[in-house]
């Protein structure tokens, strides 16, 4: 008997709640925001990325969407309580308030629901992030990749294709759909290979190789940058990748001393 | 009252950091002004493989310190810093054939990267070595690079670079000169439309710093500097 009053109780107090003016506002409002957030999140962030070049430039953009997704309604929440609370309980007149507002109260359905929530979002995220790593760090590795040796300087690259007869150049050239597997290093301080279309970032280290592999999948002069800061003209530290048909390669190649 | 004083004090703040910002970005622009350009010299038309083109020179030299560039006779705040000069500001006509004579007065060693051993975007790709035509020359024994660029953008692309072989420290200064006898390199290159572009050089010639890419390396009119095409 008292344990059904008290339910009875706790579920009028909580369909009050829900009932009050302020909390009808900040819910409304919530869900504005929710909206422009999921909005912003299908057509900015991807856009922003420029249109892909690879697979796993797409896989990137979706993982950025998804995850821009998601956080839609978490941030809406705090944005609404915050806006919410600075318009509508924000306090006017001269000198501090006379009283006190009233005093936080714990709610355990509340608190779970948070934490349950969020944890589920953390390990949609984790499980989805660590897939799609493994997705990039996998492309590229079948089917006979092309090696090109890529070397950071202050402040050029240059890239060796030892395959091919040690072609080098100023300017990447790869063929459309073929593996690559690039070899970074530096032999100054640290860069970053950046090709910025083909979501493909990797540090340049004095004395190490790192790799990394794509498959570029169409056809176009992409960009190249340094992502790391590394002196005084890294700004300029910019080449092209030109990716082309096989047989338009193999014309560079032969036009440069190499071989297919 | 209060709300009026309010008001302005939160403008007069807003002032206040605006002009901060402005004052120290005209403070750093100044610092970092460019040094006097040299102009390429036009003297006439000459025919390439891009058909008839208007004909410039460009003489700069490298050297082992800073007293014969930009920073006076006195070699400046760094007058041990090896260094180009006149100037490392170059002013090229658009479209033309640009003619450089590079005469080298310092030492070296080995490049880090001997891709930039090789002469590369100057006509034919070749120079010439005092006089001798060569398109590669040995990684082992170089002085300096003049490497060209910039990043790509709506300019027209180019880059040159040439490889400046080391004197060697046993040649002794030519009489009446604080210099030895320099490497002479001369190469050809064609510019494109209007546009803006970086040069440094590609020999880790910084001695006393990191790697050997510190001071002189890293710091703006001793071995880097800009090209204008207009």
């Amino acid at each position: 008997m008292t344990i059904t009053t008290s339910m009875d109780d706790m579920a009028t107090r909580t369909r009050r709640f829900w009932l009050r003016r302020d909390v009808l506002h900040v819910v409304g409002l919530w869900a504005l925001i929710t909206v422009a957030g999921v909005l912003f999140s299908i057509y900015v962030p991807a856009h922003l990325m420029g249109p892909p070049a690879s697979g796993t430039m797409r896989e990137i953009e979706a993982t950025m969407t998804a995850f821009s997704i998601a956080a839609s309604p978490v941030a809406a929440v705090v944005w609404a309580v915050a806006l919410y609370s600075l318009i509508a309980w924000r306090h006017r007149g001269d000198g501090p308030p006379e009283t006190d507002g009233p005093a936080l109260r714990t709610s355990r359905p509340a608190a779970a629901a948070w934490i349950l929530i969020s944890s589920f979002l953390c390990v949609l995220l984790l499980v989805w992030g660590l897939a799609a790593m493994g997705s990039v760090a996998s492309a590229g590795t079948t089917g006979n990749p092309m090696v090109v040796n890529v070397t950071g300087n202050q402040w050029l690259w240059t890239f060796a294709y030892p395959q091919q007869g040690g072609v080098e150049s100023d300017q990447l050239y790869l063929p459309v759909n073929r593996p690559v597997e690039f070899h970074v290093t530096s032999v100054d301080v640290v860069h970053s290979f950046w090709i910025v279309q083909m979501g493909i970032k990797v540090d340049a280290n004095p004395g190490e190789i790192t790799r990394t592999a794509v498959v570029p999948d169409k056809r176009g002069t992409f960009d190249i940058r340094c992502a790391e800061l590394c002196g005084l003209l890294h700004a300029q530290m910019e080449t092209s990748a030109h990716v082309v048909p096989m047989a338009q390669f193999h014309k560079w190649l032969s036009a440069n001393g190499g071989h297919p | 009252m209060e709300v009026r004083s309010t008001a302005l004090g939160a403008a007069m703040t807003v002032i206040a950091g605006a002009l901060v910002v402005v004052v120290t970005g005209a403070v750093l622009s100044h610092s970092s002004a460019a040094a006097p350009a040299l102009t390429a010299k036009t003297n006439g038309t000459m025919n390439t493989a891009h058909g008839k083109l208007r004909h410039a020179t460009l003489s700069i030299s490298s050297y082992p310190d800073s007293m014969a560039g930009e920073h006076g006779a006195d070699g400046g705040k760094h007058p041990d810093w090896v260094s180009y000069g006149p100037t490392t500001t170059y002013d090229l006509p658009a479209h033309a054939l640009v003619s450089v004579t590079i005469r080298q007065y310092d030492s070296g060693e080995r490049l880090n990267n001997p891709f930039f051993a090789t002469v590369r975007g100057t006509v034919g790709g070749t120079m010439t070595l005092n006089g001798k035509t060569v398109s590669h020359v040995s990684p082992n024994h170089i002085g300096h690079t003049f490497t060209l660029h910039a990043a790509p953008g709506d300019q027209d692309p180019l880059f040159v670079s040439v490889p400046l072989p080391a004197v060697p420290e046993s040649v002794k200064p030519t009489k009446g000169s604080d210099y030895p006898k320099p490497n002479v390199i001369r190469f050809s290159f064609i510019t494109g439309g209007p546009g803006h572009y970086v040069w440094n050089c590609e020999y880790p010639c910084g001695d006393g710093y990191y790697a050997k890419f510190g001071g002189p390396m890293s710091t703006r009119g001793y071995m880097s500097g800009t090209v204008n095409v207009g």
